[in-house]
């Protein structure tokens, strides 16, 4: 049980990976990275629910807080990137600084 | 159970990705989160679930609901890039290897952890707590900042 529950976390992770490398829109990229946190929360609770490890449930909890932050964050760079530049995509960054 | 739970919150991070539309792939990514909390639920970790679907999922989609009506109802195309995947797959087999290779110490050794940062007192997290609150208000001054100057060139 305890080994296929970390493979699945290990499967959220290279998804995450693989949609922040293949995805150029704003909100995929978050979503991915907010698989790759999932996917670290989840290896602490799996690990701490099967090896006795009480303190990793402090640490998912420091987790979920600063990643619900770090989202506001990165939504704040969005918005103010699309109102400056009116862009949508990570990608089109450059050209945007190109143009101007 | 708790691998039929994981597998339909895989399943629904994997459409969150794929889904062009963007609420259908934004209630796919919410629904994730929130099966991820009743799989927290089912390790008898009521708190962490708790949190998960409250705090995490409640405030990820209230923040993911704005960048929804600044995109639009559809994401812009994408091309399959063959490096993420071959990527991402060879970190996954990597990490299982890994896993696999120390599984027996990891379940074996006796965990000596009674001491130390963050294990004895749980208020040694306020530093972290602190630095984090410190960066993200100076990140978000500098960003009005900016905006406000951008918008006086403007």
């Amino acid at each position: 049980m305890f080994e296929i529950e970390m493979l699945f976390a290990f499967a959220f992770f290279a998804l995450g990976l693989y949609g922040i490398s293949s995805r150029d829109d704003f909100l995929r990229i978050f979503f991915s990275l907010e698989i790759l946190i999932n996917s670290i929360i989840m290896m602490l609770a799996i690990s701490a629910y099967h090896l006795g490890l009480a303190q990793n449930l402090v640490l998912s909890y420091m987790i979920i807080v600063i990643a619900t932050l770090e989202a506001g964050v990165g939504l704040l760079i969005f918005s103010a990137s699309n109102k400056i530049a009116n862009i949508k995509s990570a990608d089109k960054f450059e050209e945007s600084a190109d143009d101007k | 159970m708790s691998i039929a739970l994981l597998f339909i919150a895989f399943l629904f991070a994997v459409g969150s990705l794929n889904i062009r539309q963007t609420v259908p792939a934004l209630i796919s990514f919410i629904s994730m989160m929130f099966v991820l909390g009743l799989f927290y639920i089912s390790l008898d970790e009521k708190l962490l679930a708790l949190f998960q679907i409250f705090v995490y999922t409640g405030g990820i989609m209230v923040l993911m609901l704005f960048g929804v009506t600044i995109i639009g109802d559809k994401f812009d195309d994408f091309t399959l890039r063959p490096v993420a995947i071959v990527s991402s797959v060879l970190i996954f087999v990597a990490l299982s290897v890994i896993f696999f290779k120390h599984k027996d110490t990891l379940l074996q050794a006796p965990l000596d952890i009674d001491n130390g940062l963050f294990v004895s007192q749980y208020s040694d997290f306020i530093i972290i707590f602190g630095l984090i609150g410190v960066s993200l208000l100076y990140g978000t001054v500098k960003m009005v900042k900016v905006l406000k100057k951008r918008s006086r060139d403007v």
